[in-house]
């Protein structure tokens, strides 16, 4: 083997700059999909049949009988006439109470006739599965060439395709159908891209043919297609379709629209291309700069949630209504507070008019009185006046807008306290007694307020340190803060796990809970640990953490989450001040931003995602897939397929299989990609670029594509079906009846018996 | 959908009247034509039952002759050439012994197996170049494997996102790749 071609190394996209500046794109083109592909009534046209009345016995309809499409015409036209789907839909309608039967694109009209859509073919082959449906679209395709037929027949040749070494059992059931249903005079069976080999002019050559539900590869000598050497590789545009369907259920696993067949069958055809470098395009792909390009958005029908949205004149009335009613409550509550200062007032009033009473009378008249007013002395009263006027003081202070200010409370003196027990009356104990409590009050507050105080020194003095060593020995702290901000990371990221873990049944930590769970429920007669007799539970402050470790939900980590987040922000608050290499990039908020995410990029591409957003939640992004998905003919193994890929098939018909010099030249000289499914943009550079990889330096290597890889095989059908080769090579129906349903005649583009 | 109105309903009901061909006359088919009732099956049961077909052909011509092999023409109607030769009636006077083994022989050696729609399949891969690994979310290179899942994966990012999927879903990772685990 020669070495032909020297691929250089890139480094791979984690090593991309990290501080790269990455700016924002311009809002992304979108595409779309059509819904279902119905393209609206065909008229039949009769006139193919008038000109075959001429000549009967030549003029044959040819069908191109294709998985995906089947393309259907006479011998005489240079393009099909018609070209549609093998589906067909066939219910009996109850409202009418009539069967109804459409074909082809006439299944996809309306939601009934796609809900009983059935396929021709059985699912990812070639081969025809359902025959109901086979005879429906032949139905179809006479009725619409126009056959008038006669005596229960089609009075006319048939040409059909069938795909390489068909079985048995599916050309003896055609041949039922074509000759027992309509009666053919006679029938032909050739192979499609042998036919579109033949029409583009090839005699010798290696026909790569990728189509919809499979890839062949047939070495063509002196116009025989070699059999024996051929090779098919069960991958096509079909599977293509169903790939990209699993990958986008899988990005998106909660796409609110359905995904059909047909859309991906149209992205694929509209979006996927061939990768000339596979690995190194891939690797560079999901990179933020030109994403934008590579990226392709699919949007699908949506309807966004309707915010009312208000006008200027109706939010100013709201906001008038609402400032209106605020100050009807003030109004009312400054009425309210009136009254109350009013009638505070008057009792004020009421007690200083009793207090100067008092001063007149007797002091038994005085206990009469305080008794009636349920006051226990003079002192009660005095206290109670004293209050009074202090509350109506501030009040009015806050009615007249006056900043209430701290007043010193009046030194306390607490002259009783220091006199002995025995010295005082009843009065005076009592007094004494609510002197001592009132002290203890104040002295209380002084200590609050001390400590608080102590507090602050504390810390400013802590932050004093930090400076001190900030400035003078700058390495061990900002070592010191890293540290702590690592640690920070850290935890917030065991929490994360243990949360994860919690949702898990099998994790460690979730067993740990139930373990405790356990312990804890469990109350009858335990292992004791050595020592301990009776039940301490409750001992030790840390026994109660225990429930805090079986909780779950959000309630119980609340706090510490905050401060985690708060602590990490501080920290890079001051790294960003003071640390030199430590960068607004470098914060966990700019590392976990979308702009860096490859999940963000593979998923959304490089625009914001807003999961409010109705419009948004129905995009599709294809961005990796556009290469991924065409890139299976060639390595078969990423989609699971157990196959040797196009290239390493190609490589080893012509290397292995053909030893004489002279046909791997003649091979070579002409390889022919035909099939639907090489229509991909790069397919044919692509191929010829690899292929040229296993060849000799000097081997002459000539890569053509069919001039139209769909409908070339119809058109070299029905240029053969024009030709005296035709006649030869079909089986009449006599030889039918004669020889059986199985009986085929061999021709040069057709399949051989064994 | 919006319910269509009942003009639209009306159009739309004469748009399936033109499509619909169950009451379009055909008269190319034969009226006395009947399909039989289990004549649909899938690749599965046709490939199956041309090989065991295949089998049993081979038992018998291997065992008692009792078709008559010929090196020129064969007139048992699955092969024949275009030309289509007339029977040799010549043949049926050899010794069939002879001709049987001469025909074991050819269908052994000299041509190779025959050619059928299983064995045109090509083979697995053996170039190494061709089983590159790639991630299983994103489709990027996917160097590493996570051990619990399978999962081929880019980077750590990745890795967090496969920890992160609910169960059942990276088993749907796996058969997108073909490598997921079969229960039989």
């Amino acid at each position: 083997m020669t070495i032909t071609s020297v691929q250089t190394l890139l480094p791979g996209r984690i090593a991309a700059n990290a501080n790269e500046q990455r700016t924002e794109k311009p809002p992304p083109q979108l595409h779309t999909v059509q819904d279902f592909p119905f393209k609206g009534y065909h008229p039949p046209q009769p006139e193919g049949w008038q000109q075959s009345q001429a000549h009967p016995d030549t003029s044959a309809i040819v069908i191109d009988n294709g998985s995906h499409l089947v393309k259907a015409g006479w011998s005489f036209d240079k393009n099909p006439r018609f070209a549609i789907p093998p589906v067909m839909s066939r219910y009996r309608d109850r409202k009418l109470n009539r069967q109804c039967q459409f074909i082809g694109y006439d299944a996809y009209v309306d939601a009934t006739t796609r809900g009983q859509l059935r396929n021709g073919f059985d699912p990812g082959s070639s081969v025809v599965g359902n025959w109901d449906v086979m005879e429906g679209v032949l139905d179809y395709l006479f009725l619409k060439l126009g056959v008038e037929g006669a005596n229960g027949g089609v009075g006319r040749p048939i040409l059909m395709t069938e795909p390489i070494a068909n079985m048995p059992y599916s050309r003896k059931m055609m041949n039922e159908i074509l000759f027992e249903c309509y009666s053919a005079p006679s029938v032909a069976y050739g192979i499609d891209s042998l036919f579109s080999y033949r029409y583009n002019g090839g005699t010798d050559g290696l026909i790569v043919d990728s189509s919809h539900t499979s890839t062949h590869i047939i070495p063509v000598l002196n116009s025989k297609p070699m059999f024996s050497n051929t090779s098919r590789l069960n991958w096509g545009g079909l599977q293509s379709a169903e790939y990209l369907m699993k990958l986008m259920k899988l990005k998106y696993p909660t796409f609110p629209t359905r995904l059909t067949d047909a859309h991906m069958e149209e992205l694929v055809h509209n979006h996927c291309y061939v990768s000339q470098d596979y690995d190194r395009e891939l690797n560079g792909f999901l990179d933020w700069s030109g994403l934008e390009d590579r990226d392709r958005v699919i949007q699908y029908p949506f309807t966004e949630h309707i915010i009312q949205e208000k006008t200027e004149e109706e939010l100013a009335r709201i906001a008038e209504r609402k400032k209106e009613s605020g100050r009807r409550l003030q109004e009312q509550a400054a009425k309210m507070r009136l009254e109350k200062l009013v009638k505070k007032e008057q009792e004020l009033e009421y007690w200083k008019d009793l207090q100067q009473t008092l001063a007149n009378e007797t002091k038994k008249e005085v206990r009469r009185i305080l008794e009636a007013e349920d006051l226990k002395d003079e002192a009660a009263l005095e206290r109670l006046i004293r209050e009074l006027e202090k509350s109506i003081k501030r009040s009015r202070n806050k009615d007249l807008g006056i900043e209430e200010t701290e007043e010193q409370p009046e030194e306390m003196t607490f002259p009783l306290l220091d006199i002995p027990d025995d010295q005082l009356d009843e009065a005076g104990l009592k007094e004494k007694r609510h002197q001592r409590l009132m002290k203890s009050n104040v002295d209380a507050r002084l200590r609050a307020k001390e400590e608080k105080e102590r507090e602050k020194a504390r810390v400013e003095e802590e932050e004093r340190i930090d400076r001190e060593t900030r400035e003078n020995d700058f390495e061990t702290w900002i070592s010191k803060r890293r540290n702590n901000r690592q640690a920070i990371l850290q935890r917030i990221k065991d929490r994360d796990r243990f949360t994860a873990d919690l949702g898990n049944r099998k994790s460690l930590a979730s067993q740990m809970r139930m373990k405790t769970l356990a312990n804890l429920a469990s109350d009858g007669p335990k292992k004791r640990r050595r020592g301990g007799d009776e039940d301490d539970f409750g001992a030790n402050d840390d026994d109660w953490g225990v429930y805090r470790t079986v909780a779950v939900g959000e309630a119980s980590d609340d706090e510490e989450e905050e401060d985690l987040n708060g602590m990490l922000d501080a920290v890079e608050k001051e790294l960003l001040e003071y640390d030199p290499e430590f960068s607004e990039s470098h914060t966990l908020a700019a590392q976990s931003d979308w702009k860096k995410s490859l999940v963000h990029a593979f998923l959304r591409g490089p625009w914001p995602f807003d999961p409010e957003s109705q419009r948004e939640a129905h995009q599709l992004h294809l961005n990796v897939e556009r290469i991924r998905v065409p890139e299976v003919v060639f390595k078969p193994s990423i989609a699971g397929v157990d196959q040797a890929g196009l290239i390493e098939m190609a490589a080893d018909i012509i290397n292995q299989r053909y030893t004489n010099p002279a046909d791997q030249a003649r091979l070579l000289k002409d390889v022919f990609l035909t099939g639907g499914n090489t229509l991909f943009t790069g397919f044919d550079e692509r191929f010829r670029q690899e292929v040229r990889g296993f060849l000799p330096i000097d081997a002459l290597l000539n890569v053509r594509k069919a001039s139209d890889p769909v409908f070339d095989a119809w058109k070299g059908a029905a240029q053969w079906a024009s030709g005296g080769d035709f006649a030869r090579s079909s089986v009449t129906r006599q030889e039918y009846l004669e020889k059986g349903s199985e009986y085929l005649k061999e021709h040069d583009l057709g399949n051989a018996t064994w | 959908m919006p319910p269509p109105t009942p003009a639209n309903d009306e159009a739309h009901q004469q748009l399936l009247n033109s499509l619909d061909i169950s009451h379009v006359p055909k008269p190319f088919r034969n009226p006395h034509w009947k399909p039989s009732q289990r004549r649909n099956k899938n690749l599965k049961q046709i490939i199956s039952e041309a090989s065991r077909k295949e089998a049993s052909v081979m038992a018998t011509q291997a065992n008692s002759g009792a078709t008559t092999p010929g090196t020129s023409a064969v007139t048992d109607g699955t092969r024949t050439p275009a030309e289509g030769a007339a029977p040799n009636l010549s043949q049926a006077t050899q010794n069939l012994s002879t001709l049987v083994l001469e025909k074991n022989a050819r269908a052994t050696f000299a041509t190779g197996p025959a050619v059928t729609y299983t064995n045109i399949e090509s083979a697995p891969s053996f170039n190494p170049a061709y089983k590159h690994r790639y991630c299983d979310i994103t489709g990027l290179d996917g160097p590493y494997t996570d051990p619990k899942t399978r999962l081929r994966y880019h980077d750590k990012e990745i890795f967090k996102v496969i920890r992160s999927l609910a169960q059942g879903v990276p088993e749907n990772y796996l058969e997108a790749r073909g490598a997921h685990t079969i229960l039989k």
